[in-house]
Parts: structure tokens; sequence; C-alpha cells
């Protein structure tokens, strides 16, 4: 059987999923977090791994490493929103 | 009573619009949501009840609850710019989970859950005026294991046999749906053809085969979110769907339909007594 799109995430990525969830969340994580990645990944006690991969934005690794895929998905389009490198218009 | 059904998409791009969403299609989206509003407009519901999936934001992993009922005064959130915050009808909301656990539905409630954009998204396009309070009844849909659309297709039972002995009118919404594969590999491959074949078993009236899939089928087919839909046609039967609109957008399916119900007419207004 194929792997399902949205599996079970594993325990050992929570403190990832945890961080992911105050970048979509949290208004005051994701600006901590745009001024200074590092540290904010540190309140997380996210790995070296984990910080180069969310840094870079790299779905794939994040995913492999247990991130559920619709927060990563939601934490990219927050910060795109917040970064304002994308025009968007508001309805 | 039940007066009133239906299914809007909460796709977040409708109300925050990047530049890469075809502008035409979102705008074609906004007039079906607008056809929604006006017949909700016209059944004048007292209540509208929204099945919504959250998106991992009330319920993180701290506490998944597969069915959760809001039964707080009022429910509040933000998304982006946002900020929005809703009344609730809360005898009815706390009929619907004192009622639902003496049915035998294990519901978890909450006076303070953040309100997820998947309610808020249809709620922004489709609330009538003056605006009616509603009952937000969340069905988890993206932490496994999730409800198996029987499990959906039975509360959505139950809801209707709840809400069908209520005095106030209410109107259910489905929120959610169709194919969409969001933070996977898929996201550009949505399954279309699933959509269009499940939308004319819609049209059938015979919803209810859709609590026979399984939850390895709606993954499969981008439709973990359609266990929102299901719960409603747990609750509208044999009822057969009008589809507004259907349009496909390079990353989801974006449904709108109405089950039109049994009318109700509102009772009009007491006659005097005759006099004698």
């Amino acid at each position: 059987m194929t792997e399902p799109h949205y599996r079970f995430p594993p325990a050992g990525a929570y403190r990832l999923n945890r961080c992911l969830h105050a970048l979509k969340a949290d208004d005051a994580f994701r600006a901590r977090f745009l001024a200074d990645p590092d540290a904010a990944m540190g309140e997380y006690l996210l790995e070296a791994e984990e910080r180069a991969a969310l840094v870079r934005g790299d779905r794939d690794a994040l995913v492999a490493r247990g991130a559920h895929p619709y927060l990563v998905f939601m934490a990219d389009l927050r910060l795109r929103m917040a970064r304002g490198t994308q025009t968007f218009e508001y309805f | 009573m039940l007066v009133g059904a239906f299914a809007c998409p909460h796709t977040p791009q409708l109300l925050v619009r990047p530049e890469t969403e075809d502008r035409d299609l979102v705008l074609r989206v906004h007039a079906a949501l607008g056809r929604v509003r006006r017949r909700l407009a016209e059944l004048r519901p007292d209540a509208l009840a929204v099945i919504a999936g959250d998106h991992i934001e009330a319920f993180f992993l701290d506490a998944v609850p597969a069915l959760a009922v809001y039964v707080g005064a009022e429910c509040a959130g933000t998304f982006g710019r946002y900020r929005y915050r809703f009344p609730i009808h809360e005898p009815l909301a706390r009929a619907v989970v004192e009622q639902g656990v003496a049915r035998g539905f294990d519901l978890l409630y909450t006076q303070d859950a953040p309100l997820d954009y998947a309610f808020f998204v249809p709620l922004h396009f489709t609330m009538p005026e003056p605006a009616v309070p509603i009952v937000p009844l969340h069905v988890n849909v993206y932490l496994p294991p999730q409800p198996t659309p029987a499990r959906c297709h039975a509360w959505g039972a139950a809801l209707a046999e709840i809400l069908g002995a209520r005095p106030e009118r209410v109107a259910l919404m489905a929120s959610g749906g169709m194919s969409h594969f969001p933070g996977t590999d898929r996201y550009a491959s949505p399954d279309f053809d699933w959509d269009r074949q499940a939308l004319e078993t819609l049209r059938a009236g015979r919803g209810r085969e859709l609590a026979e899939l399984t939850g390895e089928e709606l993954d499969r087919a981008g439709n973990i979110e359609l266990r929102t839909w299901i719960t409603l046609l747990g609750a509208v039967g044999d009822a057969t769907a009008d589809v507004y609109c259907y349009e496909p957008s390079w990353h989801h399916g974006n449904a709108v339909v109405e089950w039109p119900l049994r009318s109700h007419p509102r009772s009009a207004p007491a006659s005097r007594a005759p006099l004698q």
C-alpha cells in the first residue's frame, strides 16, 4: 500500500511541528522568526538539520523528518504574506 | 428544524489572493458564495451550524479530538489581517453537545478554542444580513487517525435528529473540499475527475454512498476534508444536490453546493383573534 499523503505525526517531530504551528498561528513568533530565525527556532530546540531545512523552506526535507505537510504549507504561506515579497489581494 | 444545507470551500486564496491565483476563477467562486448568502437571507435561519475541519489551529498535537462543538458565548480568531468574532447560538450548541453525548458520540466541547479560517472563509462570504449566531462543529480531517466516513455520516444523522427537534430554524453548512493536497508533492495535481464523479453522485441524491468510502480512499483523492460534507450528508439523507459551481484551480477543486430541503415557511405574524 502506498503511503498516505497525511501520516500520523511521529512524536520525534513534535518540536518541529510545534514550531511550524507557531509560524502559522502566532503573529509574534513569526515576527521573531523573520527578525532572527536561529534565535526563534532555538525557542523550540530544533536540531541543526531541522533549522537548515526550515530556513531553506525545504518541504521534502521537513516532511521526511515528520513535519505535517499542511503545517509546512501554511507556515510558508503565512511567511510569504508577512514578508510582503508576493502581492496579495484581500477580499 | 433544518431549513437549509450547503457546502462551501474555504480555500484561503479565495480570501487572500496571491498573484498566482486566477482572479476570474476567484470571482466566479465569490459569485456562487454570494448566491448562498442570498439563499440564507431568504431562508431566515435563527442559527448557522458550520461543520468544518480545524486546520491544526485550535487543536494541535497536545489534544486531538475527533469531533468537537464550540459552546461558548462567542468565538473568535485571526487570519493575517482579518480579525473576526461571531456570537454562538448557545442554547443550540449546548443541546448539540448534551444530546450528542446522550446518543453515544463522545464529543469534545470548548468555550475558548480559537476559530480557524476553515470556519471564517465561508462565513466571510455567506453570512446574511442581519447576521445570525453560529454553532461551530469541528471534524478532525488533518490529523490521523481521523473519524471514518461512516462515523461522520452517523454523526450527521444524529445532528439532523437533534436540530430537527429544536424550535429554531437552523441552516447547516459544510466547509472544505474538494480535491487538494496542501503541502505535498501532489499540490499541483488534484483529482478533479474524482470530484466530478462525486458531484454526480450527490446530484443523484446518492450521498450516502460517500459514507462507504474509506479514509484511505479520501486521502488518495485529496479529499480528506470531505468528512465535513459526509457529516452533512448524514443530515440531509437522500436530498439531491444543486451544484452552484465547480471551479478547479491549479491546486484546488472549489465547489459550492446546496441541498434544497423541504420548505419550512417562517410562520406569519400571529393574526389577531377574532373579536367576539
